[in-house]
């Protein structure tokens, strides 16, 4: 009896370090980081193998994984560009200060004007026809007009990230409205909701799972376009610093700035992920009753 | 002791209501020329097949959707007729929808509570408390802070019923509630359904595919025609209340179902054979 009388009742979630090592055993008990650790591998060895072993055409001019790496580390690198230069920070901290302001200045505007879009068909009216012209033009093409719109470095760049983000968060979050099912709109009609309410209790909660899907893509085209402008016009940044590399044939720098960016575009992309879990529990508690 | 008739509230008339639909430019009649007679606290059931317009009525009586003529009354007061195609959407009439519409961003007892708040009628803590004591008492006090989606769609459309009656709507109006459920799951559904009408003796309007489900549950029960919807047949349920079920197997009940069973049948058949979609 008091054997089974334990797992009869209802089990309670650990908490705080339990929940950590609960986590971290579960994780390390599937075969998700070792493939992980594989498929890293694999990878590193085909680069290794075709830059450094055999110097097959067309590999021969690329830094390998050991020049990089050792270059990456090194309190003194060949190349000038290491984790212990200050000048590698410097372009770090500039690329991403432009994203936040660019990510949230459109966030600021996408998502306001995505929700309105989405919930008044007058709003969409006026809005929809001039955004699906605006939205096919490649980012690359509005670089002369913001360079003659806006002075300096900074302003033009930040334009550019900025309006990439804008469509994607904004097409989203409108597209996140629509997707609302009709009869949540109708419950809460018949429940009493002013107009105002609803927008505040089904529109806003109901599109939010397409918002941030919006979020991680307009992130991920911000750092994107970003890099692009800062390529043509820029002082300082992860995309000045790939392309002056490249001008000044230094190969190495040029590898670190791309993989850096990798590793920071990831980063600020796992943020928007977390920042949506964190408000949409009651969607990572629904997925993880079905097992997700 | 006896009331009035105006006093006793939730009482709907269907008048010669008429409803037009044109997609596509296209008239399509959904319902023509149908009355009913729905008394205060009364358990009407709406048995028709697939696409008949039942849920077209609904949806006027819900203020979803215009009306084409005809009118429909509430406790003698004009929802919807000439001059005023489409009734005020108000918490004295609440849906239970098919597919169930609990939000899922909100817990079950913010859900419940969601109703007294927009409507002013009680502070915030004050309906949120309703809310727990009301969902106990249907048995769902364990799950009251958890999401719908990390509950039974058992639990779920019982806390949806919840939602609607602590607002002490006049009419609940429920759209297949129970459709996609189990027979098992179906069964409880339909004595807590039950339980719940015994203590708020609310009118409802509950439409169906099921006969024995409208026989078992019901007052009344209406077979209507397939499209353009009419009222074909009425069946007044002499069961006594309240009920339980035992009274599925009991040979009053078995002649119900086989008094109406022929007029249901007949028009499934109907419906079968125009093999025509339902309109929303």
């Amino acid at each position: 009896m008091s054997a089974i009388a334990p797992s009869l009742a209802r089990p309670t979630a650990p908490t705080g370090l339990m929940m950590l090592r609960h986590r971290i055993i579960k994780t390390f008990s599937s075969s998700g980081p070792y493939l992980m650790l594989l498929g890293i591998f694999t990878w590193l060895f085909f680069y290794w193998l075709f830059c450094e072993a055999l110097s097959l055409p067309r590999f021969e001019k690329l830094p390998g994984p050991i020049t990089v790496l050792s270059d990456w580390l090194s309190r003194d690198p060949a190349q000038g560009m290491s984790i212990f230069v200050r000048e590698y920070y410097v372009h770090i901290f500039v690329s991403c200060r432009r994203i936040l302001i660019a990510f949230l200045l459109a966030t600021a505007v996408g998502v306001p004007l995505g929700l309105f879009m989405g919930w008044s068909k007058v709003v969409k009216d006026y809005t929809f026809p001039i955004l699906e012209t605006l939205r096919p033009i490649p980012i690359m093409a509005w670089v002369p007009l913001a360079i003659l719109m806006f002075s300096g470095y900074e302003t033009p760049v930040i334009f550019l990230a900025t309006l990439a983000s804008l469509f994607a968060t904004t097409l989203n979050t409108m597209l996140g409205v629509q997707s609302i099912d009709e009869s949540y709109f109708r419950a809460a009609g018949c429940l009493g909701s002013s107009r105002w309410e609803i927008f505040r209790h089904v529109v806003v909660p109901g599109a939010l799972p397409f918002i941030f899907t919006g979020l991680q893509i307009s992130m991920g085209v911000a750092w994107f376009s970003l890099v692009a402008a800062e390529m043509v016009s820029g002082d300082f940044g992860l995309g000045y610093l790939i392309l002056s590399s490249y001008v000044n044939s230094v190969t190495v720098p040029m590898v670190i700035g791309m993989l850096t960016l990798g590793f920071v575009g990831w980063f600020s992309s796992a943020l928007v992920r977390l920042l949506g879990d964190r408000l949409m529990q009651w969607r990572v508690r629904a997925l993880a009753t079905q097992g997700r | 002791m006896q009331n009035p008739p105006a006093a006793r509230s939730g009482a709907i008339s269907i008048r010669h209501l008429t409803k037009i639909y044109d997609p596509e430019g296209v008239n399509v009649m959904a319902v023509d020329d149908c009355s009913m007679e729905i008394g205060g606290g009364e358990v009407c059931m709406i048995v028709g097949p697939s696409g008949c317009g039942k849920t077209t009525l609904l949806n006027a009586i819900a203020g979803f959707h215009s009306i084409t003529g005809g009118e429909i009354l509430l406790d003698g007061e004009l929802l919807c007729g000439p001059g005023k195609p489409i009734a005020k959407q108000a918490a004295d009439r609440i849906v239970v929808f098919q597919n169930g519409a609990l939000f899922p961003w909100m817990t079950l007892a913010d859900n419940v509570a969601y109703g007294p708040i927009v409507q002013r009628r009680m502070p915030k803590k004050q309906a949120l408390e309703r809310a727990r004591v009301m969902l106990a008492e249907a048995g769902l006090g364990s799950v009251a802070e958890k999401f719908p989606g990390e509950v039974s769609s058992g639990m779920a459309r019982r806390a949806e019923i919840v939602r609607a009656l602590i607002n002490d709507p006049k009419v609940l109006l429920l759209d297949e509630p129970y459709r996609a459920m189990d027979a098992l799951t179906k069964s409880i559904m339909h004595e807590s359904l039950l339980e719940m009408y015994d203590r708020t003796k609310v009118t409802m309007y509950f439409i169906t595919h099921d006969l024995e489900e409208a026989i078992f549950l019901g007052d009344r029960v209406y077979v209507m025609t397939t499209r353009p919807c009419r009222v074909k047949k009425v069946l007044h349920v002499n069961l006594p209340r309240p009920r339980d079920y035992h009274v599925l197997s009991s040979e009053q009940f078995r002649l119900l179902v086989e008094e109406t069973s022929e007029a249901v049948h007949e028009e499934a058949i109907k419906a079968f054979r125009a093999g025509e979609r339902e309109l929303a």
